[in-house]
């Protein structure tokens, strides 16, 4: 069979003509492995047909084959940015089917280190951000490494916590599976001193930036209409106006225990998301500040150290947790049938959904913005493709 | 939806000099601070105690005996499935006759350190094992111990893990003290 | 000594010293922009990586040079020479010292703008020859931005040759031997600014640097090219660069003048050189890129009026100053 003729890219320039572009899976901007098959007329996006799929693993089928013990560490690798929250929407979807009462320290530990995740998580959203507006061989890079040098602190506190930095395991059904060691209380205390100073330097930088303002306000508006419409969730809900926060509408955890505000904004765009999620920081520091003040004393987890793979076993029952991610909500619908393992188990992953608002917002604007835009959306493909 | 485009009034541009000499400002200001850059293999940056480093197999203080009695625990609880044992009945008490563990695979959960009994398995605080074939991941009994006389423990053992998470019995003794009529928790307690 | 030889030797020697700079130069750059985001730049080949760049050709040299089946294979060979060749030709006109450069050519500046305009062309080739659509919406961009850019850049270094009064570039650095001419009060300030702001856009770099815009075009118009081809791109990018730094330094900064012995007069001129361009690598790694339209927007509406209405005020402080001579 002859090979097919030799495609030349034939670019009648009469104005009218429309160029279909892959910002393929392998992009240095795609925010992992993401294909948006883009249709262009010049400099303008006029369509967006995204592709996912290229990370998927199998998680819900695998979560079947796994017991509610091993499951949680397997869980962390859905958001490995925010490794923690997947893990925290699994266990309690599995509490509240089993009625399983966590320890109010365990309660307080989950809050403490979903918060100091939700920093870290922003940290490397603000420098990946940075970066794809700024160039990786340009201003953008010299705030991702402002960003990860800070996010390395609070890898730091997690790895002496936990042992590990990235993917941690540390939650389980009934509590959590480590306890602070001495000194810890301290250092966590400094870091996020550092790193509340450190955010100010960063907002100065940018805000102020006539060429930061520029890519970013009036880009990527998302109406509150649409917002409430398609189902997104997150900063990028409360960027539109909406004042939704699942740790303020629906309390687990004790999150009612703390004072923090849940920071909106009404624009819509890019900028807006972007101060929700510097509000954020701020308002999670606090919440850490709290937590470390007023930590009770007690087991941390009711129920005794995993002696057995099989010890956790649920009765029948089904039940949706959900949690505020750094991405928006993160949901685990759990289906328990009496046995170690879980019957069926689905996830809702925030990325996943926020995604869909993309065909919404992107056409209309230049190539340029697509990545901006998909930087304030910040997805994560491992909770996309699962 | 387009954005504004650069105005060029007096004020604005004002607004756009200080905005530009502050960030360089900032960059500048860093240029003098240490980098934060650790010489690694020179310098190794210290680890912590509950660094989750390579997987070992200890031998008793005691007696100098191998510590793993081959119950299987950890086989049955890894994630992955990396670890197979066959056990090996003794008189006074059993062994382990074969304990493979597939380094390549582990998810280093540290879950199989929790379960064992005897706190036999556990991780130490390096991960340095470069190879430049799979197979030498592939460890048998005599590379775990190997592992375990060369690279220092990390803290957490089995029984200490077990006992942070409240000891069995001052958890169930509370239970029974608040809930003396209450029915019993659902699930095993 | 034959009158033929200094005309083949002098430019012999030009090209080799600007190419050797220019692979060190990068260097440079890496351990500035490195310190800056708190780590340290190349560190291993060599002390402190100063074998760096040498590993860095060696490399680029054994690397397989890949052409795409379906490209213009003339035009896309051919675009790294096109390109590489007036960014080297700029060097020609600058005098080192008095009386020490290539071609000391009576309207060097004229010469100067106009060979380095015509990189644009090698660029634009590049993006067509590579049978990409990356590439060929990054050359649209360099066309458009390069021209809009080139105009600002020309006006705000006719400042300094109005203050001289002359073309020919010794005339101007003679011209400073009392007052450098980014000193001279206000005139001297803005062009400077404008000269610096319109090299960042000619040249390409961030925060103008639409054109290679890593992260959505990765790499832009050189997408497609390897090894050795790609070296010859980056060499010229970089001489650019280090040409207009030369250039700026000579036409505000007072090229060889300072203090010290005569012999020293290339040094400074080289310090003076490499301060320009750490300035423009300065502002390279602190700003992320606005997009192409705000990019011409900001040269047609703001840069252009304004270096025009520089150029009229010149023009009117030397008649009323310098009484219409010259």
């Amino acid at each position: 069979m002859a090979p097919p003729p030799l495609a030349r890219v034939e670019l009648d320039y009469s104005g009218g003509e429309r160029l279909t572009m892959n910002m393929g899976p392998q992009h240095p901007s795609a925010h992992g492995v993401f294909r948006a098959i883009l249709t262009l007329e010049g400099e303008t996006v006029v369509g967006v047909d995204a592709v996912i799929g290229y990370l998927h693993r199998c998680h819900e089928k695998l979560a079947e084959t796994l017991t509610y013990a091993q499951y949680p560490s397997i869980a962390s690798k859905t958001d490995y940015v925010a490794a923690m929250t997947s893990e925290f929407a699994y266990v309690l979807a599995a509490e509240e089917i089993g009625k399983i009462e966590v320890p109010r320290r365990a309660q307080y530990l989950r809050v403490l280190t979903a918060e100091l995740q939700r920093v870290a998580s922003h940290l490397l959203w603000l420098g990946t951000w940075c970066m794809d507006m700024g160039g990786a061989l340009g201003g953008g890079a010299t705030i991702f490494l402002y960003c990860i040098r800070e996010r390395e602190l609070i890898l730091d506190l997690f790895e002496s916590l936990v042992g590990a930095r990235l993917l941690y395991g540390f939650y389980q059904v009934g509590g959590v599976r480590y306890d602070i060691p001495s000194g810890w209380a301290d250092s966590c205390r400094t870091t996020i001193d550092l790193i509340d100073q450190r955010i100010g330097e960063y907002e100065g930088l940018l805000e102020q930036n006539p060429f930061f303002l520029a890519r970013a306000q009036g880009v990527g508006v998302i109406s509150r209409a649409l917002a409430e419409d398609v189902g997104i969730a997150g900063p990028l809900l409360r960027g539109s106006g909406v004042n939704f926060d699942l740790r303020r509408a629906a309390a687990y955890s004790s999150y009612q225990d703390f004072q923090f505000t849940v920071p909106t904004e009404i624009a819509g765009d890019c900028f807006a998301r972007y101060r929700v999620r510097m509000a954020e920081f701020r308002e999670s520091i606090r919440i850490v500040r709290q937590v470390l003040d007023g930590l009770p004393e007690g087991p941390i987890s009711s129920r005794p150290g995993l002696k057995s793979v099989a010890q956790i076993r649920i009765p029948k029952g089904e039940a949706y947790a959900r949690v505020e991610g750094p991405r928006g909500e993160v949901g685990c619908y759990l289906i328990a049938d009496g046995s170690a393992k879980p019957y069926r188990m689905k996830w809702r992953g925030a990325s996943f959904s926020n995604l869909a608002v993309l065909p919404h917002i992107i056409p209309g604007h230049k190539v340029a913005d697509v990545v901006a835009i998909m930087g304030s959306v910040d997805p994560v493909f491992g909770e996309v493709d699962r | 939806m387009a954005a504004p485009e650069a105005r060029s009034n007096g004020t604005e541009v004002g607004a756009i000099v200080k905005a530009v000499l502050t960030a360089m400002r900032v960059t500048f200001l860093n240029l003098f601070r240490k980098p934060v850059t650790v010489h690694y293999p020179d310098v190794e940056r210290k680890y912590p105690d509950r660094y989750r480093g390579l997987l070992a197999l200890v031998y008793e203080k005691d007696t100098g005996e191998e510590a793993c009695i081959g119950c299987r625990l950890c086989e049955f609880v890894c994630p992955p499935a990396v670890i197979k044992v066959e056990m090996l009945k003794s008189e006074k008490r059993n062994y382990a006759k074969t304990f493979t563990l597939e380094l390549y695979a582990c998810e280093f959960c540290e879950l199989c350190v929790q379960v064992c009994p005897t706190d036999a398995i556990v991780m130490t605080r390096s991960f340095d094992m470069p190879t430049t074939d799979r197979r030498e991941m592939l460890l048998d009994k005599d590379r775990l111990h190997a592992l375990g006389l060369q690279h220092q423990p990390s803290w957490a053992t089995g029984n200490l893990l077990r006992d942070m998470q409240g000891p069995p019995k001052l958890a169930r003794a509370e239970a029974h003290a608040k809930k003396e009529e209450a029915p019993k928790p659902g699930g095993a307690a | 000594m034959p009158a033929w030889i200094i005309p083949v030797i002098a430019p012999f020697i030009v090209l080799n010293v600007v190419v050797g700079l220019v692979t060190y130069v990068t260097l440079l750059e890496r351990k500035f922009a490195a310190r800056m985001q708190s780590r340290i730049g190349p560190y291993r080949v060599g002390p402190h990586g100063l074998l760096q760049p040498i590993a860095d050709a060696l490399k680029l040299m054994m690397k397989e040079d890949v052409v795409p089946t379906a490209a213009d294979r003339g035009v896309f060979n051919l675009a790294p020479i096109v390109f590489l060749i007036p960014c080297m030709l700029i060097f020609a006109t600058i005098p080192f010292a008095p009386g020490l450069g290539v071609a000391d050519l009576n309207i060097g500046i004229l010469f100067f703008m106009a060979v380095s305009s015509m990189e644009i062309v090698g660029l634009f080739m590049a993006g067509w020859g590579s049978n990409n659509k990356y590439a060929l919406l990054s050359a649209m961009r360099a066309v458009n931005q390069i021209i809009a850019y080139d105009l600002p850049f020309i006006f705000s270094a006719l400042v300094p040759v109005m203050l001289a009064g002359s073309l020919k570039m010794s005339d101007i650095a003679a011209a400073q031997s009392g007052l450098w001419f980014v000193f001279y009060p206000v005139i001297g300030q803005l062009a400077f600014i404008a000269f610096v702001i319109s090299t960042l856009a000619a040249e390409n770099r961030v925060p103008f640097d639409i054109l290679e815009a890593e992260s959505e075009l990765v790499a832009g118009f050189r997408v497609e090219y390897s090894g050795m081809k790609f070296a010859l791109i980056q060499l010229g990018e970089y001489a650019h660069v280090i040409g207009t730094s030369f250039l700026g330094a000579l036409l505000f900064l007072g090229a060889w003048s300072g203090p010290g012995p005569e012999w020293m007069g290339p040094i400074w001129f080289l310090l003076k050189a490499m301060l320009l361009f750490l300035l423009v690598t300065w502002v390279r790694w602190s700003f992320v890129r606005i997009r192409v339209d705000q990019i011409l927007a900001l040269s047609w509406k703001l840069l252009l009026p304004s270096t025009l209405a520089l150029l009229v005020a010149t023009a009117i402080v030397v008649v009323w100053r310098y009484g219409g001579g010259a």
